[in-house]
């Protein structure tokens, strides 16, 4: 038997809130709000204290789907992450670079958005980044 | 202490010891075990209190056989003797370690984040219950501002279900706060008062005061309080103080058969 407690931030929406999760013999088993941190001091809403049941979901997507032929067939992560970039390619260059937009997330992290915007203008060359939470 | 335990740990008398330790600056509770004995130096106490109990039962659930050792403050100890009562952890696999908390010149700190309670802010003492007001204030309003005032604050409830799920003696497997025909799903505000009541009701002769509800509530409802006036019946009708008698609740009607199993571990 062994168990830890881990902390984290909860990654539903933007605020951020500090959780502890509980680890029993390698599975996650439980969460719980951290008492000290900033954000929350100690609370959750109902979406923190259940952060547990979707990493442990059955129908939780473990690896990327590419929609073939109208269905979803599960790929590599290189697979899939060639077939984005070269579909992305074709479309800028019959297109033009504002034809692609990058949604970020509230869910993902503050330098996680830096490098989606980066990515949108540097690398796609576009301005069309907005926010899920815009949506 | 930590003599002690780490005694505990190498002679197997316990096989996890649930207590605290700084995480970059935040006190987290942490299980100590004997592959790792030195954590047992860094092991620390202070104001801040989570459901150490609560852990054990997730241990328990897991394997019924494991020894746990843990701190033990007051409410700690109160809430143990209740699930000992309820079946809930096997008095036989659990030592404790007993923490000072209360304020004494006797003792090198007062230790209880209930030591200081927040301030109501005006609104709220105009318009809702001041959590930190006694029994005999609250029941001073009449009647009618009484539950013009409850409602306030049962009214900004966001059905988060903190307040059980951080309760140390809250662990039934179906909860009927989940019961669709007593509290509807996706409705907000909740069902008033049927939530906070039938939560009230469950806590007779169970609730030991710990307050730790209240301090996970967001909504700042004086959960406390409430089931202290509720506790209160109990004590003056039954004689009876949960956590400190080493009886069975006068509500445990169903006898000890009741199946109160812990929780399987997929479960909410
Ligand atoms: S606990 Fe709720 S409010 Fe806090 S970050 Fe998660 S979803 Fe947002
Ligand atoms: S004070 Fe709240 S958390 Fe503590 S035992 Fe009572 S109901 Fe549970
Ligand atoms: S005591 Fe009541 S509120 Fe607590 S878990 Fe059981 S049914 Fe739910
Ligand atoms: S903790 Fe407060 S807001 Fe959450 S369900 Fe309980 S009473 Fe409602």
């Amino acid at each position: 038997m062994n168990g830890k407690i881990v902390p984290s931030v909860c990654s539903y929406c933007g605020t951020g809130c500090g959780v502890l999760f509980q680890v029993v013999n390698g599975k996650l088993v439980g969460t719980m709000p951290l008492k000290t941190h900033p954000v929350n001091e100690g609370k959750l809403c109902i979406k923190g204290w259940h952060l547990h049941e979707y990493v442990n979901s059955p129908t939780r997507l473990r690896s990327p789907l590419i929609k073939m032929n109208g269905r979803f067939r599960q790929a590599t992560w290189d697979k899939a992450l060639h077939f984005a970039s070269d579909r992305l390619k074709a479309i800028i260059e019959k297109y033009g670079p504002d034809s692609v937009g990058v949604l970020v997330s509230a869910k993902i992290t503050n330098e996680e958005n830096y490098l989606a915007q980066k990515f949108a203008r540097a690398a796609i060359g576009t301005n069309n980044v907005d926010h899920c939470a815009r949506l | 202490m930590k003599d002690q335990i780490k005694q505990w740990l190498q002679q197997g008398k316990v096989d996890i010891f649930l207590g605290y330790k700084m995480v970059e600056g935040h006190p987290l509770p942490h299980f100590f075990v004997k592959d790792r004995l030195y954590e047992v130096d860094e092991l620390v106490t202070g104001p801040i209190r989570y459901p150490l109990e609560k852990l054990a039962i997730r241990l328990a659930a897991e394997d019924p056989e494991v020894k746990i050792g843990l701190l033990v403050r007051d409410c700690n100890r109160r809430a143990l003797n209740v699930l000992f009562l309820w079946h809930q952890l096997n008095p036989d696999n659990v030592m404790s370690i007993p923490v000072n908390c209360c304020p004494s010149n006797l003792a090198d700190q007062a230790n209880c984040s209930l030591l200081k309670p927040e301030k109501a802010g005006p609104y709220k003492e105009m318009v809702g219950i001041d959590n930190n007001i006694s029994i005999e204030e609250a029941k001073g309003f009449d009647q009618e501002e009484r539950l013009r005032r409850w409602t306030y604050e049962f009214d900004k409830c966001i059905k988060c279900y903190g307040c059980r799920d951080a309760c140390p003696v809250c662990f039934c497997k179906e909860c009927s706060l989940e019961h669709h025909a007593l509290v509807k799903t996706g409705d907000l505000p909740v069902d008033i008062p049927i939530f906070h009541l039938v939560r009230a009701v469950h806590m007779a002769g169970r609730c030991i005061d710990c307050g730790l509800c209240e301090e996970a509530c967001p909504m700042d409802i004086p959960l406390r309080l409430l089931y202290k006036m509720v506790n209160q019946i109990v004590l003056n009708v039954f004689k009876y103080n949960p956590g400190i008698d080493s009886v069975q609740s006068p509500f445990n009607m169903l006898g000890d058969e009741v199946t109160l199993e812990p929780k399987g571990l997929n479960a909410a």
